[in-house]
């Protein structure tokens, strides 16, 4: 049995009025993939932004509740959201490089948090971060081309590498692979494969089979509540709950 | 109604439309050529001067000064007596009411002229040269043939006898147009002929430099923080309208303003392109701040949410990414807002830009003319030599525009990132 990295103890969370998180008690398990599954607007995307605290954004965002990583509270008012965002990761839905060249979208984040002091450090960063994405054999001799010049999936993976970069302990991704064609994600679900050993990974998806594929871990949302969550395999061949059931054969959703 | 009548129908509602469309543009365009022609027909001659060339001869009996003389002796010396004793030489006139009609040909600034020809050249004394000598406004409208000669003559202001002359002059090519210097060099004048648009061109510069400096930063700071930082309440939306209704207030309120708290309230210089800048300042910021707004909303969020999501705090994610993609479009917007206020005309007039000014300012302090109010006043002269400097005039502040407006287009397209 694996260490639980991050808890989440009655979580909710409020857009103005609106209540899109019901207390959602959810443990997510260190160097595991942990699958986020559910209709659209069930909560997922919510559930996640709240471990790197990405929600702050949103004026009306109200979140009450615990959620708590290696016993940090990350929902403390207090709490540096630069240093926990250090350390939590985030990869979004539509790859979202900086227009920028490829070098400066990986060392961005080293150099705001004093990591690679020399040029020297950089380069052996932005190099393994490369690598870890499975992107350093494509672009190692044009880096300081522009990464918006990559195709969907590569730009996805540089976003991966950004995350990495600064070395974090948990990756959140958030419908990594909706944007790409089943090449590109297959390539995306092979590297977090790869990753796991490294890093705790959250991934939302709306797809059963990436699921299936990538995560050891899946919860499955509906309407703002978590409705029932455990190992991948039991949720996916042999669920407790009716509305699990309906949905992973396709029934709504 | 059967399929193929509605569907010719369709296509006759598109045709008809297109021939509006194409009648509107050619309509503009027409007015564009118009407008266009009309300003370069009466204005192109004012960039050439008529200039008459005269023998001048240094007679020592006639000046105070020997050769060789400093440049302050110079200055000091007079050159009147050189002048005339010359210039009646021009023409073989008979008697002095003769060579005073001649002298009338030649501008207000023959003696400075002839000075400068010796500061030049200190050692003249006994020697002739010849020099081009600018000719009166009546004499230069004539020879340009904005002038007509057929009228009768009480009605003209050149007599018959200087008509005489003229056509003297021409017979033996004494007469001939250069570049016009003046019309660059010289500030306003109540000849037409050494009128120039000097004063004016640094007066504008001076308040255009002024309300860059003072606009441009709080007009970008502002919009940063009110696009990015802010919270979004109902103080923000009050702040956005006033600042879309400041946009859209007669810029000569904004006059008004600055002659009541500016001039008479704080006291600053009349007639200064201090004030002038300040005024327009206040004028152009709401117009920067709305495309500076614009261009910022136009960043996506994803990029935001990017550089927070690797650690970024509030500030760098603003300052290291958004700005810098916001700037193209900031500084169109910038320039765009700019080249409203060179060509604002009515604060301007009522901070006293109007006034009369000679002097060239060397300085925002001094009392200075603009490019527009240099429209204005001359557009109310009679002489003909004025109504070709007001088109020269809107010439050279409508190339300026242009520009200014081609360098904002160029930085928005070469630089603006596209989000598809």
């Amino acid at each position: 049995m694996s260490n639980v990295k991050i808890k989440s103890k009655n979580l909710n969370v409020y857009y103005g009025d609106k209540q899109a998180l019901f207390d959602v008690n959810l443990d997510l398990n260190e160097k595991e993939v942990t699958a986020l599954i559910g209709p659209s607007g069930c909560g997922k995307s919510t559930f996640i932004r709240c471990i790197n605290r990405m929600n702050d954004v949103i004026d009306i965002c109200k979140v009450t509740g615990n959620i708590e990583m290696d016993g940090l509270n990350i929902n403390d008012k207090d709490l540096d959201v630069v240093s926990l965002r250090e350390r939590v990761g985030m990869v979004f839905q539509k790859p979202n490089p900086f227009p920028k060249s490829i070098y400066d979208n990986i060392s961005y984040g080293p150099k705001i948090h004093g990591k690679g002091e020399t040029k020297s450090e950089l380069d052996q960063i932005v190099e393994n971060s490369l690598k870890k994405s499975a992107l350093w054999e494509e672009v190692k001799d044009r880096l300081d081309e522009p990464g918006t010049s990559l195709s969907g999936g590569q730009q996805q993976r540089l976003c991966i590498a950004r995350a990495i970069s600064v070395n974090p302990e948990v990756i959140l991704m958030d419908e990594p692979c909706s944007a790409l064609d089943p090449i590109a994600t297959a390539k995306i679900e092979e590297l977090i494969d790869e990753l796991k050993k490294t890093y705790t990974i959250v991934i939302v998806t709306h797809s059963m089979a990436q699921a299936v594929r990538v995560s050891q871990k899946t919860g499955f949302f509906h309407l703002g509540k978590l409705i029932e969550v455990g190992k991948t395999e039991k949720i996916f061949k042999n669920p407790d709950n009716k509305m699990t059931q309906d949905y992973i054969t396709g029934r709504f959703g | 109604m059967t399929k193929e009548e509605r569907l010719k129908k369709r296509h006759r509602a598109e045709k008809r439309f297109r021939f509006y469309g194409l009648t509107s543009i050619f309509v503009a365009l027409l007015f564009v050529v118009i407008l266009v022609q009309n300003i370069f027909s009466k204005g192109s001659s004012a960039f050439k001067k008529t200039v008459i060339t005269t023998e001048i001869f240094f007679d020592q009996e006639l000046l105070e000064i020997q050769n060789g003389a400093s440049q302050e002796e110079i200055m000091g010396a007079d050159f009147y007596d050189i002048m005339i004793e010359n210039l009646i030489k021009a023409y073989p006139a008979k008697d002095r009411d003769e060579e005073d009609e001649l002298l009338k040909l030649f501008s207000g600034d023959a003696e400075i002229e002839i000075k400068k020809a010796f500061l030049n050249d200190n050692s003249l004394i006994g020697k002739t040269i010849t020099l081009d000598l600018t000719a009166s406004d009546d004499i230069d409208q004539l020879h340009k043939g904005n002038y007509p000669r057929d009228l009768p003559e009480e009605r003209r202001r050149i007599s018959d006898f200087q008509l005489v002359i003229y056509d003297y002059f021409v017979e033996n090519k004494m007469i001939s147009k250069n570049f016009n210097n003046y019309f660059f060099n010289n500030g306003d004048s109540r000849d037409p002929e050494l009128a120039g648009i000097g004063g004016a061109l640094v007066g504008s510069f001076y308040s255009i430099l002024i309300c860059l400096l003072l606009a441009f930063p709080v007009a970008v700071l502002a919009s940063i923080y009110l696009e990015e930082f802010a919270p979004k309440n109902k103080i923000t939306d009050f702040i956005e309208i006033n600042i879309n209704n400041l946009a859209a207030v007669p810029s000569i309120v904004y006059g008004l303003l600055a002659l009541q708290i500016l001039l008479a309230t704080i006291q600053l210089p009349r007639s200064t392109p201090l004030v002038a800048g300040i005024t327009l300042a206040l004028m152009t910021l709401p117009r920067i701040i709305i495309p500076c707004r614009a261009s910022l909303k136009a960043v996506p969020p994803s990029i935001r949410e990017g550089a927070l999501a690797v650690g970024a705090s509030k500030f760098q994610s603003v300052f290291h990414h958004v700005v810098p993609l916001a700037l193209p479009g900031t500084l169109s917007g910038t320039i765009i807002g700019l080249a409203q206020a060179l060509g604002e005309t009515a604060p301007l007039i009522l901070i006293g830009m109007v006034a009369f000014v000679v002097d060239i300012p060397s300085s925002p302090v001094d009392p200075s003319s603009s490019l527009p109010v240099q429209v204005y006043l001359w557009s109310e002269s009679a002489e003909r030599g004025f109504v070709e400097k007001t088109s020269a005039t809107i010439m050279m502040l409508l190339s300026f525009l242009i520009v200014m407006n081609f360098i904002a287009v160029y930085l928005r397209q070469k630089f603006e990132k596209r989000w598809n």
